[in-house]
């Protein structure tokens, strides 16, 4: 790993022993490559939260995805620098130069092809519920090495509020882990 | 949303050094004490004695009786909730089929009276689901007034059996409940509340929370939610006609046009009742004062912003 090196996401999982499927698949990929030696007491904050989605802010403070709610919930790019319709079923993605995985991988849109692709082949794969989904016959092409194209042959204006939910995990995890509930052995659930 | 509620006794988030964002740089290593209750969390961050910084989610009851003090201080974000009541549609000979039933009780409850009591004054009363200043908020709405005789007059001509009805909610929520009580029984009606985790399905009216997470998409969390086909909160047939708004929204990707399609949704929405609309609860926290802490209106925990004081 290159310390200098700009890296995707803020907070990295040092012990989860979660069941739920976002969060036990964080440790392999990201690992916590030593930095727990500089932290104490000095500098940690203790929380205590009995919301019954905090599974998803703990997935969301430790994935990526393209875009993000701020504070004030409004949209902000991260891992997409911005996006823009090309046409009503066409949507058109500029990603993020210079970022890499803890692992030293570069991200690029073959990452983003792969998040896409992965989660496409589940069937249930969002707690939250179906609306999440992208319908079976969205596509994602990779344009070039920062640009990705989405088509959505029925259109969808919710895309951005489903990009919001794509983590954009490292090859790593995928051949790791990935989503998948270990006591039922697979990505999809109920919802 | 989820029932996704197994904890392991804690989980460490570790601040990544490296991150690109530098805006958003964490600098605090994240301990999720998953086995402290909440009442004594909440004395731990009143006192000051450093086992615990921040507490979620503190009932307005929760916050009337935190003493700050020296030590901390009660964060108030006033974030995209919404707290609302299904009427139960799909019950047999549901009474709340009929739209001026439900439009009499909108106006046989006192929301401000309500905020200022059960919510301890935490929050905005909103004409539907969508606050002031937010994406879609329709500015020609406002919320159903407070007028009891005329509520009563259309509460007496639907003929409930009884005269009474069954409210379900957390308990937790029992303060509102009583609330709600109290103003349904000016208008005829006596509430049997049930504060079962599984209500069953007899129950007239449940309240119900929800939050709005999106970038500027309300209506796929919270209308679509509690009306929608796929709705997982809907109480109620299929609406077509609201379908048909949300699929004609599905197809707009003009971010202006969305916005009138939203406002649109919204103001159908509230002409329809078929919700019991509350108000919009503000989201309370315990922040020790060693902290600063950034509450987030999605109503998301995000912490990167995180600081040692």
């Amino acid at each position: 790993m290159n310390p200098e090196k700009p890296t995707a996401q803020p907070l990295v999982p040092r012990r989860v022993l979660f069941a739920s499927l976002a969060a036990c698949g964080l440790l392999a990929a990201t690992g916590s490559g030593g930095w727990a030696a500089t932290y104490g007491p000095q500098n940690t904050v203790t929380v205590v939260d009995p919301s019954p989605v905090n599974w998803l802010s703990i997935t969301w403070n430790t994935m990526e995805e393209p875009m993000r709610v701020d504070d004030h919930g409004m949209a902000q790019p991260t891992l997409a620098t911005g996006w823009r319709w090309t046409s009503p079923t066409t949507l058109e993605l500029k990603l993020r130069e210079g970022v890499s995985y803890q692992d030293g991988t570069p991200y690029t849109a073959a990452n983003m092809k792969t998040a896409f692709d992965r989660v496409q082949d589940v069937e249930n794969p969002h707690p939250p519920g179906a609306f999440l989904n992208f319908a079976r016959d969205t596509k994602l092409e990779v344009v070039d090495a920062h640009t990705v194209r989405m088509t959505f042959p029925e259109g969808d204006s919710a895309a951005l509020m489903k990009l919001r939910g794509m983590h954009e995990p490292s090859d790593a995890f995928w051949a790791k882990l990935g989503f998948v509930d270990e006591a039922k052995a697979s990505a999809s659930g109920h919802w | 949303m989820s029932q996704l509620d197994k904890r392991s006794p804690e989980v460490v988030l570790e601040p990544n050094p490296n991150y690109w964002n530098t805006a958003r740089k964490p600098t605090v290593r994240i301990v999720f004490d998953n086995i402290i209750s909440k009442a004594d969390a909440i004395r731990s961050v009143e006192s000051g004695d450093g086992k615990v910084d921040i507490v979620t989610q503190l009932t307005p009851a929760e916050a009337r009786a935190f003493k700050g003090g020296s030590h901390a201080k009660l964060v108030v974000n006033d974030a995209k909730t919404v707290l609302v009541g299904l009427f139960n549609q799909n019950k047999p000979n549901s009474p709340w089929k009929d739209i001026a039933l439900r439009r009499a009780m909108n106006m046989a409850i006192d929301r401000n009276a309500m905020l200022a009591d059960a919510g301890g004054g935490h929050g905005k009363v909103i004409p539907a689901l969508i606050q002031p200043g937010r994406f879609g908020y329709n500015a020609s709405l406002t919320p159903y007034p407070h007028d009891a005789a005329k509520a009563k007059a259309a509460i007496t001509a639907a003929k409930i059996p009884g005269n009474t009805i069954v409210i379900a909610a957390d308990e937790g929520l029992k303060p509102l409940v009583d609330d709600i009580a109290k103003n349904l029984a000016a208008v005829g009606l006596t509430v049997k509340p049930n504060y079962e985790v599984e209500p069953g399905k007899d129950w007239d009216i449940k309240l119900t929370f929800g939050f709005d997470w999106t970038p500027a998409y309300p209506v796929g969390v919270l209308h679509r939610e509690f009306l929608g086909k796929d709705g997982g909160s809907r109480a109620m047939p299929e609406d077509p006609q609201f379908d048909a708004l949300y699929a004609k929204l599905l197809k707009t990707t003009d971010e202006k046009e969305q916005e009138k399609q939203v406002q649109a949704i919204e103001a159908y929405v509230h002409d329809q009742a078929n919700l019991l609309f509350l108000y919009s609860p503000a989201v309370l926290f315990a922040v020790s004062n060693r902290v600063h802490f950034v509450p987030y209106d999605t109503f998301m925990l995000e912490l990167a912003e995180t600081r040692v004081n």
